[in-house]
């Protein structure tokens, strides 16, 4: 019994690290109407940047600000210069796929001569366990849950309560709609790079924190897991990709204790299946993207 | 006008002539992305050191010798695009390192069929009686690697409860069937038995079931960050204390050391691990000038200094040269010719001369003589299907991440182990 309340202790650290990750991918997609299979590409970057910082001697935490600095300053770029031009041509939603592809693909490269093939680890004291009866976690990753959770609140209100959170859920509705009601279309999906990419760059680095251990290869880990999570919890929806999060967090680490670990990938993505045959829009999804926000 | 049609669309360009100076090639077939990253640059410094020592000694009968890496992903599906395309594209290809564990069983077919001498870091079973003529291995089966830990736990340090935790690639598997037949034989228990997935975030939940088995030590091959994370979490979840954990001769590597330590901390990894590793003296005219090569491959590979004492570069390193050799010997750039005497190059025949670098070897083959090399890693023993072994040293890290020996395993105790294992 004891096995599995650790390891549902040890869900909640993994789903926040899904979480936080998750929401800003899909983010992307309901607001941008991007598959940006980049993303995780970008968190491992982020991450690197974050350890630039704190290899010189920077607190990770405070490190941490330039990975998310990094991930949103080159989510915005890629998007500038590279999605956004296809997208004015009307290139359709595969092909758009496929270009973010091409881009994961070409950052990985272009970062694997630049940090190298040795794994690398965050300077960080990893603090005094916390013991809540079998669930051992230490004082870092209460933090990495306390932080997912304060963004998942802070995503909330934007969407909720701001202006720019209205103009958000407005684009991603009906762009033309909402630029003939004046709303700055362009400069909302600017800033919806900016955000979702600065969500990326803290995934990327509470990833690596969460890991101990990681290298330019990792990025690749994290893609499959985002998508479950945002799928699962419906495309497109904030809230959605939280559920999802929780769901695959917990069931990767529950299945570990009850089965073979090896197996435990293929049992959360088992379930995503069985979902998408029986509620392909996911498990939040209404009509429209971030419906779920209203 | 057809028939020199016909001919220029033949298949494989002639060999080039062995009077001339057209460059000849070194393929590197490895992993240099995805989870085993780590094993194609040990091997492409090797290759670098390697044809250093050919071209700054004469090249190989005035022909220049360069590397090439040929990235296989760690993936057979990857692999067999990445080898037709290898031997399709370059018709002077002298010889090929590399072919791990990952890729060997789809690859070695294909540089066979290629007659293109092959010296490979494959562990498999399978090739421990392979038919394939251009086939060599310089390193021992997996098996024995995995009958080493179990002697190393058993007999030299006298644990008796093992748990096996081990990536769940093909290479790093081929480690556990041998140990979990060895170790109950001899009067140990295997713990636990985990296959992990190499490429995930974290492993708390396999690590809390591991350290309810309450094992004296950990038998360990998870490339990549693995390894690092299992083992910070096994310091996390043990209060701060780690389980002292025995790697394969894969961990004894400038990446692992980096990875492992960087996540539990040089102390902890000095003191808590140890790792079987081919018998290697590290010494001697042969690694001395191994030493000087790889130091210089740096101008090309700012990294191939850092694999001064990783066995397998020592070895590959050992097999381009005596392949070097054999060229030299039969006066031949042709590998259908020259693959059969690099066994002979490398045991030696009645007389032979010792030599220990290339240039010693090829002054003695001018001078009529025939020579054994005994390189980098020491001497060669080539059986009937091309596999050489030379038994195992017991290893541990000092604290800048070299390797120190720290004992080594009697034939008689190595013989037990592999009778208990079920091996050959």
């Amino acid at each position: 019994m004891d096995l599995f309340i650790a390891a549902f202790g040890f869900g909640l650290v993994s789903m926040s690290v899904i979480a936080i990750a998750a929401v800003g991918f899909t983010m992307q997609f309901g607001i941008t109407n991007m598959i940006n299979l980049a993303y995780a590409e970008i968190m491992i970057s982020s991450a690197y940047a974050a350890y630039a910082f704190n290899r010189s001697g920077i607190n990770i935490w405070v490190s941490m600000i330039a990975g998310a600095l990094f991930g949103a300053v080159f989510s915005f770029l890629l998007n500038r210069l590279l999605y956004a031009p296809f997208q004015r041509k009307g290139t359709s939603l595969i092909g758009m796929v496929i270009v973010s592809l091409a881009a994961g693909l070409v950052i990985a490269n272009v970062l694997l001569p630049i940090v190298g093939y040795f794994n690398v680890s965050y300077k960080q004291d990893p603090g005094p366990t916390i013991r809540l009866g079998a669930i051992d976690l230490t004082t870092v990753q209460v933090l990495i849950i306390a932080l997912a959770v304060s963004l998942m609140l802070l995503i909330h209100l934007l969407l909720t309560f701001t202006r720019l959170g209205k103009a958000m859920r407005a684009t991603a509705a009906n762009p033309t709609l909402a630029r003939n009601c004046g709303i700055p279309t362009r400069q909302v999906i600017d800033i919806v790079w900016l955000i979702t990419g600065a969500l990326c760059g803290i995934a990327g680095v509470v990833a690596a924190m969460n890991s101990e251990s990681f290298a330019a290869s990792s990025g690749a880990g994290y893609l499959i897991t985002i998508i479950a999570a945002a799928v699962l919890g419906g495309a497109g929806q904030p809230y959605g990709a939280m559920i999802g999060a929780v769901l695959i967090g917990e069931i990767t680490e529950l299945s570990a204790a009850v089965i073979s670990p090896q197996y435990k990938g293929v049992i959360a993505f088992a379930i995503l299946v069985l979902v998408m045959v029986l509620r392909p829009q996911g498990l939040l999804a209404r009509q429209g993207a971030l419906a779920a926000a209203g | 006008m057809a028939a020199l049609v016909l001919a220029a669309c033949g298949n494989q360009a002639s060999t080039p002539s062995a009077s001339g100076t057209s460059p000849l090639l070194i393929g590197v077939v490895a992993p240099f992305t995805g989870v085993d990253a780590g094993l194609g640059p040990a091997y492409y410094a090797a290759c670098l050191a390697a044809a250093n020592e050919l071209n700054t000694n004469g090249n190989i009968m005035g022909h220049p010798v360069s590397c090439q890496q040929f990235d296989t992903r760690g993936e057979p599906a990857d692999a067999v695009p990445a080898a037709r395309q290898m031997v399709a594209s370059n018709s002077n290809l002298m010889a090929v390192v590399g072919c791990t564990s990952d890729e060997a069983s789809s690859v070695v077919p294909i540089i066979d069929a290629s007659h293109i001498p092959m010296f490979c870091m494959t562990g498999q079973s399978e090739f421990n009686k392979t038919t394939y003529k251009y086939f060599h291995r310089l390193v021992p089966p997996d098996q024995y690697d995995a009958f080493a830990m179990v002697g190393s736990a058993l007999y030299f340090n006298h644990y008796s409860k093992i748990a096996l935790v081990f990536g769940n690639d093909i290479g790093s598997q081929a480690f556990v069937p041998p140990a979990q037949t060895a170790i109950p034989k001899l009067g140990g228990t295997v713990t636990i038995n985990q296959a992990i997935a190499l490429n995930q975030s974290d492993y708390r939940t396999e690590v809390t079931q591991m350290l309810a088995t309450h094992p004296d030590v950990i038998f360990t091959e998870a490339l990549g960050p693995a390894d690092a994370t299992y083992l910070a979490e096994v310091k996390q979840l043990n209060g701060g204390k780690l389980i002292p954990f025995i790697g394969t001769s894969a961990t004894v590597d400038p990446q692992w050391f980096a990875a492992v330590s960087g996540a539990i901390g040089v102390d902890n990894l000095v003191n808590n691990y140890q790792a079987v590793d081919i018998g290697t003296t590290f010494s001697g005219p042969g690694y001395d000038e191994f030493v000087a090569n790889l130091n210089a491959a740096a101008s090309k590979f700012p990294d191939a200094p850092k694999y001064k004492q990783r066995a397998s570069t020592l070895h590959l390193y050992d097999g381009l040269l005596q392949a070097a050799l054999a060229m030299n010997a039969t006066k031949s750039i042709d590998p259908q010719v020259y693959n059969a005497k690099i066994k002979e190059i490398g045991n030696g025949v009645s007389g032979a001369t010792e030599v220990h670098t290339y240039k010693e070897g090829v002054d003695a083959i001018n001078s009529g003589k025939s020579v054994r090399l005994v390189g980098a890693g020491g001497p060669t023993n080539y059986n009937q299907w091309n596999n050489s072994q030379q038994g195992y040293i017991l290893v541990k890290y000092d604290a800048q991440g070299n390797e120190v020996t720290i004992g080594s395993l009697t034939q008689e105790q190595t013989a037990k182990i592999i009778a208990a294992g079920g091996g050959g």
